[in-house]
């Protein structure tokens, strides 16, 4: 038993150090470059002071604090509403052919769809110059199309929760089809036999069942939204603006002390999505226990 | 009270060449408990799906209290349907599940509180309330399910395969308590199933039913003495069949002349069959009897304990006997005997 379980040990050693190394090396090395650990510039001490900046100083502090509010709308946005979405569209196809085909079609193309192509195709049809604002103005609804909204780089970050409800939503989708499927329809019919309505079926019953599930992935994709940094450096505007765009910013400063303040952005992100990944973890253990 | 009455019920589905449910007529009486029988795949299901309105039949009516129930929505009929497999909602506990069906119509807080207990006692089960449903028995579950379909007082309670996950000391004890609750609340109960035993041991009347058709709706005891024909005599059992005509107003079978009594003699055709159970044939070495009797052949005696099963050939019709093992003279294979088919257990089918 004892010896069995040795070599399971030994066996893992080797990945699991090379995963140690890359991984959790490189996550040191950000953090005690977050900490003003720079030899390339001679600089050894550690102290909080690039973490300050970001968060307190006067050049920064309205930037990042603007910045980290946004992020939480966007994700929070985003995230609800695709999985609202997802939701009422899964309920109302799933019995259908439609369902079917609609869910091999987003298996097929939107899931591998980089976030930068719906990126670029949501400037393409919702910006200013865009398809929906030019076809507008030529059948009158606005007199030119710089009238139509501003939902590409706009400071509330329309844009960017477009694009991410347009892919999202497909994820959510996929999930709910699914759990809908395993599911089946069981429950709601017996609800119904005990004299539940269709609301009532939808409220006691399917939100019940599928909140698990729905859940988690929204945990996913609300990390994913959080830390992600290609759709709102494209969707978005100088301010307010994301914390990922902010934290590229400072790398891409030819002043190599801002690395520091870059890394201690990142770190602020990620310790931000971790926590949520813990919260999430947790909650699906909490669940395996109680089941 | 809640008298139920379907009429020439059909339903089709896409993709099976005969309906699957064929021109279905039934009278239940309010406070009666009818069990539906009939193999896999027969319809019972879906006569019960459209009793509650998940299926909408392709013709026919269903009637209680002579009110369609057709136009009324599932949720408003008051039929309430246990499925198969329990299906307690995973995400509450045992009291809530019990209470849905209150919660459902907005009743009370404390009206369901006390409900719910109520029930829980009445399928003896008190204690468990705070329970959620993973951690309970099957047969606690079966338990739980009926008691929050019972809560609403249904005017109709179909109960689909209630006992066939169970085990089988559980499955009698589950059954003793089905009995014991609907005579005891008199909801007019429907149960289906594939065990024949299980069908007579609780049912007032049995609806059998083959390939969506209703093949006979009446008392276990008649299904044992007087079968409708062959299929539904040998789902219940039956073994003997000999074929016969009516000649003259007397019945003339392969193995000689037979006094008939049964009622049925006016529906008969002219070519008939004649079934009778094992246990109800007499046979003796000596001819004894004084009508009905036939010479045979023992070809096989099979002792089981209480009882010795003989198959005997009679002009080469097979005939099969049961007999209490205590107190025959031995008979044994290869013997010449008589054999008695007394008047008033034979009986006549049509098919
Ligand atoms: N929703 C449906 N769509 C298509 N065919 C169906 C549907 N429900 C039932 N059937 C078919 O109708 C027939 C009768 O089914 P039903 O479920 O009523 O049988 P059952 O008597 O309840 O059988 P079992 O004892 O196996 O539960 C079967 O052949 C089944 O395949
Ligand atoms: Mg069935």
């Amino acid at each position: 038993m004892g010896g069995e379980r040795l070599k399971i040990v030994l066996s893992l050693t080797p990945p699991l150090l090379i995963i140690i190394t890359l991984f959790f090396g490189g996550i040191f090395y950000g953090f005690l470059q977050s900490l003003g650990y720079q030899p390339a510039i001679g600089k050894y001490e550690l102290n909080f002071s690039a973490y300050y900046n970001v968060m307190f100083s006067e050049r920064y502090a309205k930037l990042f604090w603007s910045g980290l509010a946004l992020n939480l709308w966007v994700s929070f946005a985003s995230t609800f509403l695709a999985a609202v979405f997802a939701l009422f569209g899964a309920l109302a196809i799933r019995k259908t052919f439609v369902g079917k085909t609609l869910c091999n079609f987003i298996y097929s193309l939107n899931l591998p769809m980089p976030h930068l192509v719906v990126a670029v195709g949501m400037i393409f049809v919702f910006s200013q110059s865009g398809l929906l604002a030019r076809l507008a103005a030529q059948i009158g609804m606005i007199s030119s199309p710089g009238d139509f909204p501003v939902l590409v780089r706009d400071k509330y970050g329309f844009g960017i929760i477009l694009a991410y409800i347009w892919k999202e939503a497909a994820f959510f989708f996929i999930i709910l089809m699914s759990v809908l499927q395993s599911l089946g329809e069981n429950f709601e019919e017996l609800a119904q036999s005990l004299g539940a309505n269709r609301w009532q079926r939808f409220r006691y019953v399917i939100l019940p069942l599928v909140m698990p599930n729905l859940f988690s992935a929204s945990i996913i994709v609300f990390a994913f939204s959080f830390g992600a940094y290609e759709v709102p450096a494209l969707l978005g505007v100088i301010y307010p603006q994301m914390l990922p765009v902010m934290a590229f910013e400072f790398f891409l400063n030819p002043d190599l002390n801002a690395r520091s303040e870059g890394m201690a952005l990142s770190i602020i992100i990620a310790l931000i999505v971790m926590i949520l990944v813990v919260f999430y973890f947790w909650l699906t253990q909490a669940k395996i226990r109680k089941d | 009270m809640s008298d139920l009455k379907i009429e020439n019920l059909v339903k089709n589905f896409q993709g099976m060449d005969r309906p699957a449910v064929n021109n279905v007529n039934l009278d239940i009486n309010s406070g009666q408990l009818v069990a539906f029988l009939g193999p896999s795949g027969c319809g019972k299901t879906t006569i019960l799906k459209m009793i509650t309105g998940l299926f909408q039949p392709d013709n026919g009516n269903i009637t209680l209290d002579n009110e369609s129930l057709l136009p009324i929505p599932t949720e408003k009929r008051g039929v309430v349907m246990v499925f198969q497999n329990y299906l307690l909602f995973p995400y509450m506990n045992v009291n809530e599940n019990v209470g849905f069906a209150l919660k459902m119509k907005g009743v009370n807080k404390s009206i369901i509180d006390e409900r719910v207990k109520e029930m829980l006692d009445l399928v003896k089960l008190p204690d468990i309330g705070l329970r959620k449903p993973k951690q309970l028995s099957g047969g606690q579950q079966q338990r739980v399910a009926l008691a929050r379909a019972l809560i609403a007082s249904p005017r109709l309670l179909l109960l689909d395969e209630p006992l066939s996950n169970l085990d089988a000391h559980l499955r009698d004890e589950m059954r003793e308590l089905i009995l014991t609750i609907q005579q005891k609340l008199n909801v007019t109960t429907i149960f289906v199933t594939h065990d024949q035993e299980e069908a007579v041991l609780l049912a007032d009347k049995i609806a059998l039913i083959f390939d969506g058709e209703l093949q006979n709706f009446t008392s276990p005891k008649n299904y044992y003495e007087k079968p409708k024909n062959i299929k539904a005599a040998k789902f219940f059992g039956g073994v003997n069949f000999i074929n016969a005509d009516i000649v003259d107003n007397k019945i003339q079978s392969e193995i000689g002349f037979c006094e008939y009594q049964g009622d049925n003699i006016r529906d008969l055709n002219k070519k008939l069959f004649l079934t009778i159970r094992p246990e109800n044939i007499k046979i003796s070495k000596n001819n004894e009897f004084d009508h009905n009797s036939y010479q045979g052949k023992i070809t096989s005696v099979i002792f089981s304990g209480t009882h010795t099963r003989y198959k005997i050939n009679v002009n080469n019709v097979h005939l099969e006997c049961s007999l209490q093992s205590v107190g025959i003279d031995n008979m044994k294979e290869d013997d010449q005997i008589f054999v008695h088919l007394p008047k008033d257990k034979i009986w006549g089918m049509n098919d």
